[in-house]
């Protein structure tokens, strides 16, 4: 290698460790080291405690929310999977052009900004909205219900809507890999269409539906817009409580002590769909 | 030919604008302000009558005035406009002047409850003026003309059984516990003991039962009115708010409770830093004029001091926004309020 060559690659290498470090591990650091410290009269006082820390499992208000929304969250992943297993697997039976087109089309809806699906779907969900009309109309509800907005269903309902793309790509990605030969075989051996779904697509799928129910979790657990838009009295999550320690209370440390709990939540999300991900992928 | 003279043209408008930020560079007054208390024909008729330049700033916060006050040490600006609860802030920073009244002719003009400034919580210290309230506006009630009968004249409404799930609220952990404490009959909603606190928690738990949702933004309540069957809205943004739901066809209607409302009042007031304190007198002086006061509350739909307006009667109680005892703490129980089950 010439020598300019040389101090060209280290430059590359050394910008490719700079960037992350700077931009990813020295901000967690220094929201890690914010959470020791506390508030005095609305100025941060710099002084290292524990305080933060027991503050949030001793108070109790902050563990059952915890608690509650990380089962929602859970929930949407489950739905989520329900719902894109399907979808996704569909797609792959389709040929060619349309299969792409068609995935595209699933994707549209990440295109368009986030507050207004928000809004869209609450004027759906409400009193007035569509899906009362429409339940009214068929006849299944006697009157407009308050089921569906305000509440958890209303949080839970809006986050699979807004995240169910995140599942269809890893799924289909899975899917789409799958060796077409391991599928005529099992077909030539005399397997039937369950048989050799049960026992091939679904064992090799899974790796992508376990990155796709990481990814709708570690999404919905970190979301705070939509649990305030659409949760009303009921519907109090994590998330809000988080932001109400930027936002209105000033309490920067204790808000940076919630966001190091949440984090260990979604580590451990991300570590366990991994873990699943690749023994699968490597048992090919 | 005609690229040269377009190049020559863009050239004379360069220049033009370089001459005109060189002269209001010169000593112009610098007033910082909201949108809509210093509308562009004001500033002109104002340099016209006196003679003095004006360069506006425009803010979008109360953090955001903060910010750039006490970061230029009060040297930035010479006059700006804060509301009663922040101005104590600015005279314990020692961020702004006092300001002699005498000078201010119009201050004589104004309305009654306005003219002894001793009077306005917030405005005054150690018998010295620092604040010229100009402008202000309540935050009251809404309510649906078809839906509550006979019409309200209390917050209490909002805890009205019949209107279970068709109640909307503001999600502010400060404003509820004032105006909660206010309708519980408390003397000063801004500073409560702790049993007070208490009484005020267990109420606001009783109000989230009976509210459909805490909105934040305007536009939000109006969405979600439009959606659902609201009957009773918390103003936070009072008449704004009421003509933005009139402007949609809605029958509404707003009312300030007869325990008091909540209300907000800015004031003009003069910098640390003022260079010409006498052109900055002139300023608030011409702001209080009665055509400019006039005009602003029909642009914007706020009170102004000088001219009765719809905005809140004389006869109406209006309780100014001021610090509250422990914001933190409000923040904190509005959190237990929201998690209570």
């Amino acid at each position: 290698m010439q020598p300019a060559e040389r101090r060209l690659s280290l430059l590359v290498t050394v910008l490719a460790f700079a960037l992350p470090v700077l931009f990813v591990l020295v901000p967690l650091a220094i929201f890690l080291g914010y959470s020791f410290f506390s508030v005095d009269q609305g100025t941060i006082v710099y002084g290292l405690s524990l305080g933060n820390y027991v503050r949030f499992f001793t108070d109790p208000i902050f563990l059952p929310v915890f608690w509650n929304t990380i089962v929602l969250c859970i929930s949407v992943a489950i739905i989520c999977i329900l719902l894109a297993y399907p979808a996704a697997y569909f797609l792959t039976t389709l040929e060619g052009r349309w299969r792409y087109a068609l995935l595209m089309l699933l994707l549209v809806p990440l295109l368009m900004s986030y507050v207004i699906k928000i809004y869209a779907i609450r004027s759906i969900l409400g009193l007035n909205g569509f899906l009362n009309k429409a339940l009214v109309a068929v006849g299944i509800l006697q009157q407009p219900s308050t089921l569906f907005v305000f509440n958890m269903n209303a949080i839970l309902l809006t986050l699979t809507l807004l995240l169910i793309p995140f599942a269809i790509l890893p799924i289909f990605l899975s899917l789409e890999r799958i060796p077409q030969v391991l599928l005529r075989a099992s077909d030539d051996l005399g397997a039937s269409g369950l048989q050799t779904f049960l026992r091939i697509t679904l064992p090799l799928s899974l790796p992508g539906v376990a990155s796709a129910a990481s990814f709708v979790f570690v999404l919905a657990i970190g979301d705070f817009l939509t649990p305030q838009m659409v949760g009303g009295i009921s519907g109090f999550t994590f998330g809000r409580i988080l932001y109400s320690q930027f936002g209105t209370a000033y309490n920067w440390p204790f808000g940076a002590a919630l966001s190091v709990a949440l984090a260990v939540v979604v580590i451990a999300a991300i570590l366990i769909g991994e873990r699943f991900g690749r023994n699968r992928g490597t048992s090919i | 030919m005609g690229l040269k003279r377009l190049f020559l043209r863009m050239a004379t408008i360069g220049l033009g604008i370089g001459l005109m930020t060189s002269a209001a560079l010169a000593a112009n007054l610098r007033v910082l302000a909201w949108d809509g208390y210093a509308d562009p024909d004001w500033v002109k008729d104002f340099t016209a009558a006196t003679g003095i330049g004006v360069d506006v700033v425009f803010i979008g916060s109360d953090d955001e005035i903060w910010a750039k006050i006490k970061g230029s040490e009060g040297q930035d600006f010479d006059v700006f406009a804060v509301n009663t609860a922040q101005l104590q802030r600015y005279i314990k920073a020692d961020l702004v002047s006092p300001i002699d009244i005498t000078k201010l002719a119009n201050q004589k003009e104004v309305l009654p409850r306005f003219r002894d400034l001793s009077q306005v919580s917030g405005d005054t210290k150690d018998g010295k003026v620092y604040g010229i309230p100009f402008c202000f506006d309540s935050i009251g009630l809404i309510y649906d003309t078809d839906k509550v009968k006979p019409a309200p004249t209390s917050m209490s409404v909002l805890w009205d059984p019949a209107y279970k799930g068709k109640v909307l609220a503001y999600d502010n952990g400060e404003h509820n516990f004032s105006f909660t404490a206010l309708t519980l009959g408390y003397k000063d909603p801004f500073n409560l003991n702790e049993e007070q606190m208490a009484a005020v928690k267990a109420k606001l738990v009783e109000l989230k039962r009976n509210v459909l949702s805490f909105y934040t933004t305007a536009d939000e309540a109006q969405q979600i009115y439009q959606n659902n069957d609201v009957a009773l809205i918390w103003a936070n943004y009072g008449q704004q708010q009421v003509k933005a739901l009139q402007k949609i066809g809605a029958h509404v209607a707003y009312v300030n409770p007869s325990e008091g409302a909540l209300a907000w009042l800015d004031n003009w007031v003069i910098s640390k830093g003022v260079r010409d304190n006498a052109a900055a007198e002139k300023w608030i002086d011409f702001m209080l004029s009665k055509k400019v006061s006039g005009e602003l509350s029909e642009r914007t739909g706020f009170g102004n001091t000088v001219t009765e307006t719809g905005s809140a009667g004389g006869n109406d109680k209006l309780v100014w926004l001021n610090n509250v005892e422990d914001p933190l703490k409000r923040s904190d129980m509005w959190n237990e309020v929201k998690a209570t089950p």
